[in-house]
């Protein structure tokens, strides 16, 4: 029922060009695509930024998608390429400034990340690579299926299940998960 | 008593998986204009894309006109150079030759302006 109203809503917005249907499918799927870059980068200005550059890049591919998977399937596709390119961008920022030796701003960077509130959950995602936090929080925060994880990331089914084993190995031997009262 | 122990394996496991969607699971975020912010960056691209052609034509246009000019001149002082005769000829040939032309050349623009509509 939902996905078919997202479909109609994508229809629309991509034919009569409808920016009050993609205003609609922004409302629907913001606070998910929000929590997923939250999750990815554990900085919440940086994620809204970066969810802002999402939904704009996600009406320039609109047409690009199909309409055979879910669209916030599809969505946390573009979430994390955009979350991927932002990554690289930064990483090349940081070279160019270690090379005009100015370490001292990576450093106060770096130190007002770490003085944030640290949560339960970023402790559990710190143990976790880039691509393993990605799949995790697709499968458990988002409820995406392995394929639709798969589409996603561009991984075979198999990978992301494997993925996902490894992460839960890691998450079992850093912590005693059973001690988690809430979430 | 395999089964038994398959089964309970997998209890175990929905457990942890459910256990893990709990400590995965976050609050909605408020929408608190974000969508507003982002429609509106929309329809600015939107504006922006519909402008650029018409204003890169006029910019375009103003540029050209005095070469264009120059171009005309110079079509005209040539097309005197083309014997009267040969002129004669295809008149001959095609009483409508005049017409037709100036017909092809309003189709073209007609088309390109539908084009320019289309975008």
């Amino acid at each position: 029922m939902h996905a078919t109203e997202d479909n109609q809503l994508v229809a629309r917005a991509v034919s009569a060009q409808d920016t009050r249907a993609f205003g609609e499918l922004v409302r629907r799927h913001q606070s998910q695509v929000r929590n997923f870059l939250r999750k990815l980068s554990g900085d919440v200005t940086l994620a809204d930024d970066l969810s802002q550059d999402c939904f704009m890049h996600a009406w320039d591919k609109l047409s690009t998608f199909s309409g055979r998977g879910s669209f916030i399937g599809w969505l946390l596709k573009v979430a994390y390429t955009t979350f991927l390119q932002s990554r690289r961008k930064s990483k090349r920022y940081a070279e160019i400034l270690e090379q005009a030796g100015h370490a001292t701003e990576i450093e106060d960077r770096n130190h007002s990340v770490q003085a944030d509130e640290v949560t339960d959950l970023d402790k559990l995602l710190a143990v976790l690579t880039e691509e393993e936090r990605a799949i995790m929080v697709m499968s458990y925060a988002c409820g995406l299926s392995h394929r639709e994880i798969g589409d996603a990331t561009s991984l075979p089914v198999g990978t992301v299940k494997s993925v996902i084993f490894r992460g839960k190995q890691k998450i079992r031997t850093s912590f005693d998960i059973k001690d988690h009262k809430h979430g | 008593m395999i089964s038994k122990i398959i089964n309970m394996a997998d209890r175990m496991k929905d457990a942890e998986d459910r256990l893990l969607e709990s400590m995965f699971a976050a609050a909605p975020i408020a929408d608190d204009g974000f969508s507003a912010r982002v429609v509106g960056k929309v329809r600015r691209r939107l504006w922006l894309r519909r402008l650029a052609l018409p204003v890169a034509a006029l910019i375009g246009g103003a540029i050209a006109i005095k070469p264009l000019a120059a171009l005309v001149t110079l079509i005209a002082s040539l097309s005197m150079l083309v014997p009267q005769e040969l002129l004669g000829t295809l008149t001959d040939f095609i009483p409508q030759a005049q017409t037709v032309v100036l017909g092809a050349l309003l189709l073209a623009v007609c088309l390109l302006g539908m084009r320019m509509l289309e975008d």
